[in-house]
């Protein structure tokens, strides 16, 4: 009995814990993972983020009529685990403390980014992003950079042909 | 290590290969005739204690479906894999349910999910797949599309009780639980004589969408949604299995790091079970204390991962996310405040003579029972079984910390909360050791290369228990199969034996105690024996004593 008069005294010094969210803003603390933030003008479409993505929250789809790439981002498959921004190449990804994402409107929930794709200079088919090969051509060799505007299938058989040419292969 | 390939020459003849998976997991390929002597000899000789059945399609391999039936040798520190290859036209093996208690449930899902026949097993009935599932289709064989429902027409469910008992429904709702289960509880006047299970309702088929559908780096993310309060483990588990396999050297840091966070994840679970335990109790006082208490806790995860849950931290080969010099303050400070509100509040609860009258010498569990059951975690530790992962078969960084592994012969429900309540004590303690030995370095390992069809096997102590993951790796970063085996899966059939005698009452607590997580694993009515009648009974009025 005495005991549990202690614990009468031992709730009333400790008082009310719990918070009025969501009247007083919940905090969280540095390093949260929260709403993942796209910054359109950084994407270089190279779907690295997309091949990553667990839940396929992240997905890709080629329009060719249209000739562009289009990064299609649904809040409501994703599991904030950051894998996204840990890959992005060019920091297009960030991770933002956000949280309180719950909305009435799935189209509130949606993000599409849509990049312009490049034609293969030998075949003529998309194959790539403008702003992916842009990105890799300022990374590669002098010599091979006239090549990065062919695609891989046609560089194959390039090179193949030019071997042949050498006598290298009959 | 040789002692235990040599104690397996008497059974010459009858065992065809005896390979090391890795250090402490052995394999051992047998025939399904000799089957039986080979069990026999495991659980009688080796003292092993039955731990899962694992059933791998692997026809594309080499035409025939593969059975693994693991045992843990606690003793010895070593895991042994019994492998049995079957036809891949028409498999049937011997069930070794006669023999084993614990092993029912494994070979009824193994039969509902690949189609391997299991001849004398006393039990036709379905486990995992719905009464009105197709016959003939087996969602884990390779052939079947992971997008597949073969429901049929709606067909109930068919308990299995003697005429003479009244059945007490109870589920499909736990109503204090709060997760899909269904109980039959059987019984004769207030005095409950048998149950009858059927659960896996919420059973989402992870390991197929981990088959079919996601890269060996993408599993462990999912893996840490098989379950809501201990999912960390899963994870872990996971890891370790294909780090096992492909050989890879995890950064001893990271090993630290994953072991700090499985005793967060410890003690937040174990505070959670004991809130519960007090509401099922009808002390709700003690329930709104004890998760006063746990909240810093989650808090501190929150702080050091970027998540209160799923804390998201493990890939293959080490975690994401390094443990900065400025939070082990902080992390201490937090732990020592928990440490003293709990001390006080434990000293409370023990205090309070109705909720120890309850606890005590209610839902025994002798100990052979818990043996021939192969019951994990607290519940095996209650029934005076010495089992722990940490211990038994170290991983992580636990080979590097000195704890007490609490164990108390009393059997009753009361045991099984004293061994939580000395877990916290003993995880705080077990942070503190971990945070003043925490070497420098890395924390993930470069190279993650996978080679195909490599087998591993690995184990981790869940707040609940032993969780087990089983994977064949497959081609192109996949896994074949990937088999997990939660620890509420060993407790739950055990809760025949628990609820045997048991007046009704005591029921709702005695499952309870078990702590079950049944999204893990994967309902309670009651049937007056006497006239078939059946009722649905709301817990709280069960707990107070309800009258059919």
């Amino acid at each position: 009995m005495r005991k549990r008069l202690q614990l009468i005294k031992e709730a009333l010094s400790i008082g009310v814990v719990t918070r009025k969210y969501p009247f007083i803003p919940a905090e969280v603390p540095e390093g949260f993972r929260g709403l993942p933030q796209f910054d359109a003008s950084k994407c270089i479409g190279c779907t690295a983020c997309g091949n990553v993505c667990t839940p396929n929250a992240i997905t890709f789809v080629d329009d060719t009529s249209l000739g562009i790439r289009r990064l299609e981002y649904y809040l409501g498959r994703c599991i904030f685990c950051g894998r996204c921004a840990d890959v992005c190449p060019t920091s297009a990804i960030t991770i933002t403390k956000e949280f309180e994402l719950a909305s009435l409107n799935d189209r509130d929930l949606r993000l599409v980014i849509d990049i312009k794709l490049i034609k293969c200079q030998s075949c003529g088919r998309y194959f790539t992003t403008f702003r992916h090969l842009n990105t890799v051509a300022g990374k590669l060799q002098e010599g091979v950079v006239d090549l990065v505007n062919i695609c891989p299938e046609c560089r194959r058989k390039l090179a193949l042909d030019s071997l042949i040419k050498l006598g290298g292969l009959k | 290590m040789h002692q235990l390939i040599s104690s397996f020459e008497g059974l010459q003849g009858k065992v065809k290969g005896i390979n090391y998976l890795n250090d402490g997991v052995v394999l051992v390929d047998t025939t399904p005739n000799s089957l039986f002597d080979v069990v026999n000899f495991i659980t009688r000789e080796l003292k092993g204690i039955f731990t899962v059945i694992i059933g791998v399609d692997a026809r594309e391999i080499d035409g025939s479906f593969h059975n693994i039936y693991v045992f843990s040798l606690d003793e010895l520190k070593k895991y042994v894999l019994v492998r049995v290859m079957l036809e891949g036209s028409d498999p049937k093996v011997p069930s070794i349910t006669p023999l084993i208690k614990g092993a029912d449930w494994s070979e009824r899902e193994i039969r509902d999910l690949l189609g391997i026949k299991f001849i004398n097993h006393p039990d036709p009935r379905k486990l995992i797949v719905p009464e009105s599932w197709h016959d003939g289709v087996f969602p884990l064989r390779k052939e079947v599309s992971y997008k597949l429902r073969a429901h049929g027409p709606y067909e109930p469910y068919q308990p299995r009780r003697s005429e003479d008992v009244i059945a007490l429904p109870y589920g499909p709702y736990h109503p204090l639980l709060h997760e899909p289960e269904y109980f039959e509880l059987h019984v004769k006047g207030e005095t409950v004589i048998d149950i009858e299970y059927r659960g896996f309702h919420v059973h989402r088929g992870i390991e197929k969408l981990g088959e079919a559908r996601l890269t060996i780096n993408q599993i462990p993310f999912v893996a840490e949604r098989i379950c809501g309060i201990c999912g960390y483990v899963h994870s872990v588990c996971y890891c370790q299995v294909i780090e096992g396999a492909a050989g890879i050297e995890v950064p001893e840091r990271a090993l630290y790091i994953r072991s700090l966070i499985l005793e967060i994840e410890r003690i937040h679970s174990h505070l959670l079970w004991l809130g519960v335990a007090c509401h099922v109790l009808g002390f709700d006082t003690g329930f709104m204390h004890a998760w006063r208490i746990r909240e810093p806790v989650m808090h501190l995860a929150e702080l050091l991962t970027g998540n209160r849950k799923t804390y998201g931290i493990n890939l293959v080969g080490g975690v994401r996310r390094d443990l900065k010099e400025e939070h082990i303050d902080k992390v201490i400070k937090v732990l020592n405040e928990v440490k003293e509100g709990y001390t006080k509040f434990i000293n409370y609860l023990t205090g309070v003579r109705e909720v120890i009258k309850r606890l005590e010498g209610s839902g025994l569990l002798p100990r052979t029972e818990a043996i021939s059951y192969g019951v994990v975690g607290p519940v095996a530790r209650a029934s005076a079984l010495k089992r722990d992962v940490r211990v038994d078969h170290p991983y992580a960084a636990y080979k590097d910390v000195y704890f007490k592994v609490p164990v108390y012969n009393d059997c009753d429900n009361m045991a099984r909360l004293m061994v939580r309540v000395e877990e916290v004590f003993e995880s705080i303690d077990i942070i503190k050791q971990l945070l003043d030995k925490l070497p420098k370095g890395p924390i993930l390992a470069e190279n993650v290369e996978v080679a195909e069809y490599r087998e591993g096997f690995s184990a981790v102590e869940a707040p609940r228990g032993e969780d087990v993951h089983y994977v064949m790796t497959g081609k192109y970063s996949r896994v074949y199969r990937w088999k997990v085996r939660a620890p509420s899966y060993s407790n739950i059939p055990a809760l025949k034996v628990m609820l045997h005698e048991c007046p009704l009452s005591d029921a709702p607590l005695t499952i309870a105690s078990i702590d079950p997580c049944f999204s893990c694993t994967d309902r309670l009515i009651v049937v007056d024996v006497n006239t078939g009648k059946r009722f649905k009974v709301p817990m709280r009025a069960l707990a107070k004593g309800w009258r059919p």
